[in-house]
């Protein structure tokens, strides 16, 4: 209990100071759980308490996620990504895979690094652009939609990784079942939810909370990935009053994941970081540089789009983090956490500065 | 000139704006209630950007369209297309002598004008829906709402002007 107190304290003081300077406080709290925890001085553990809140924080997380796709406006917009989503996907998927494979490990495993290897970091890319103030640039919008062409592909990861471990086909069935119900359940309720959740007092606070942490248990107990359900939640619940749900999920989400974060960097055993894991993070960079440009010669026509956009999506995040959380062995773990560190910071730089590494490449 | 707008997942509303000079100006409503106003002119590859609170945001608007409620005796007209085109206007006054001292109830307002005084402004309080006793005092800067005939009639009959 006190490691809890000391955690949540300790974290609140490292977003102050984050946003202070104006970087993401994602790695500053998995840095300070490997200080603190198995890697560092030792200090922090793991325990049922740290775990459950955790595990809260990243259920809330998901749902939050699929709050945003919105069917409706995925339909008008997010078609225009398509392709340059699959090219980021199988460019960065690819050459996170080959070279987890490359460094022996296994085929899941190798899997797992893959996806952690492809998926940028949403909160971290967007922060950045709001923070830099692209938004008036075309690219920021092709950026954005990127973002959520990830979240998406970020469904089918979590749904092949478990099923890789739980048979495809009896998962497959099941999942398919519930997230059915899951879809139909809140389209039939949705007048009662959305009078529920315009009430003026805590019940419709208490209301959310509990049909999101209901939903993902009851999952989890029935084998059904808790992830999967968590986002499926949300995605179904896009269509109601979407703003109103967000603001009563948000604080959970805020303070929970915070927790996930750090007790993330606290069971990691760092101790596994070697020159590979260094190459791996410069090709990780690079991987996104190459899909960037490509995507900039489709949507933009211009090379120059390509690079700004590259730069913007280099750093890895929360949803690296999520998949080495459920997924990942000690060393896979150790292999995500070194690359999000890494990328997360130079990535918030490269982002920063990407109208200056343009100005630099037009000189030559 | 062109105008867009598109809702950006994440991040908020964006409002687009390509002048017929092909400068661009962009309004982001961020998630977080702050506004960001960006302006971009053709000849620049920067834009110019600020972040602005919703009151600042409101208060250009204002300046935009032309509602300036800091000079004394501005009006608004407000249109509700989806009603009839059922039309309004927002008049603001300084109190004349003719009612100073007077309450609203005396005056008889409504029933002489159609009219209604809906907010008082006094040294930099405001009042808003004054009751019928309210006493007006030298000064004072009147909120009216109304048709523009109601309007008309509380500028001669009332006011004195």
């Amino acid at each position: 209990m006190e490691q809890f107190a000391l955690a949540v304290i300790i974290c609140a003081f490292l977003a102050i100071f984050m946003k202070k300077i104006s970087f993401s406080p994602i790695p500053a709290y998995i840095i300070f759980g490997l200080i603190l925890g198995k890697s560092g001085l030792n200090l922090f553990g793991e325990d049922e308490i740290s775990k459950l809140l955790g595990e809260i924080g990243l259920i809330f997380l998901l749902f939050y996620i699929g709050l945003e796709l919105n069917y409706e406006n995925l339909k008008k917009e997010a078609y225009k990504i398509t392709a340059g989503g699959f090219l980021d996907l199988f460019v960065n998927f690819i050459l996170g895979f080959l070279s987890a494979f490359l460094l022996g490990f296994d085929l899941k495993e190798s899997f797992v690094i893959a996806s952690a290897f492809y998926i940028s970091s949403s909160a971290i890319v967007i922060h950045s652009l709001i923070e830099n103030r692209k938004l008036i640039f075309p690219e920021a919008e092709t950026i954005i939609w990127l973002m959520v062409f990830e979240d998406i592909v970020l469904i089918f990861l979590l749904f092949f990784i478990s099923a890789e471990s739980g048979g495809i086909f009896s998962l497959f069935l099941k999942t398919a079942v519930f997230v059915f119900l899951v879809f139909s359940l809140v389209k039939v309720f949705s007048k009662h939810i959305d009078n529920i959740i315009s009430r003026e007092d805590e019940t419709s606070l208490l209301f959310i909370f509990s049909l999101v942490i209901f939903v993902s248990f009851f999952a989890k107990s029935i084998n059904v990935p808790e992830a999967l359900a968590a986002i499926s939640l949300g995605a179904s619940m896009s269509g109601l009053n979407t703003k109103r749900i967000e603001e009563f999920s948000r604080p959970f989400k805020d303070v929970f994941i915070v927790l996930f974060f750090f007790f993330f960097g606290v069971s990691v055993e760092i101790g596994y970081i070697s020159v590979e894991s260094i190459a791996v993070v410069l090709l990780a960079i690079i991987g996104k540089f190459i899909s960037g440009v490509a995507i900039g010669k489709i949507s933009h026509n211009s090379f120059y789009s390509g690079i700004e956009i590259g730069a913007s999506t280099v750093a890895r995040g929360e949803f690296s983090i999520v998949l080495a959380s459920i997924f990942g062995s000690k060393e896979v773990s150790a292999l995500i956490a070194f690359l999000v560190l890494s990328t997360a910071i130079i990535g918030t730089i490269t982002a920063k500065y990407s109208r200056k590494i343009i100005k630099i490449i037009k000189k030559f | 000139m062109g105008f867009r707008s598109i809702e950006l997942p994440g991040v908020g509303a964006k409002y687009e704006i390509e002048t017929e000079n092909n400068d661009k100006i962009a309004v982001v409503f961020l998630r977080n209630g702050k506004i960001q106003l960006y302006i971009l002119t053709k000849e620049c590859e920067e834009p110019v950007v600020v972040d602005l609170s919703p009151s600042e945001a409101r208060r250009i608007g204002n300046v935009l369209t032309g509602a300036i409620f800091e000079s004394m005796e501005e009006s608004v007209e407000i249109a509700f297309s989806a009603l009839a085109d059922l039309r309004i206007l927002v008049h603001t006054y300084r109190v004349t002598e003719k009612i100073v001292g007077k309450n609203i109830e005396e005056l008889d307002i409504r029933r002489k004008t159609g009219a209604t005084i809906i907010a008082v402004s006094r040294k930099g309080k405001n009042f808003i829906n004054p009751p019928p006793h309210f006493i007006f005092e030298k000064d004072d800067i009147i909120v009216v709402i109304g048709e523009q005939e109601q309007i008309k009639a509380f500028e001669k009959e009332i006011l004195g002007v």
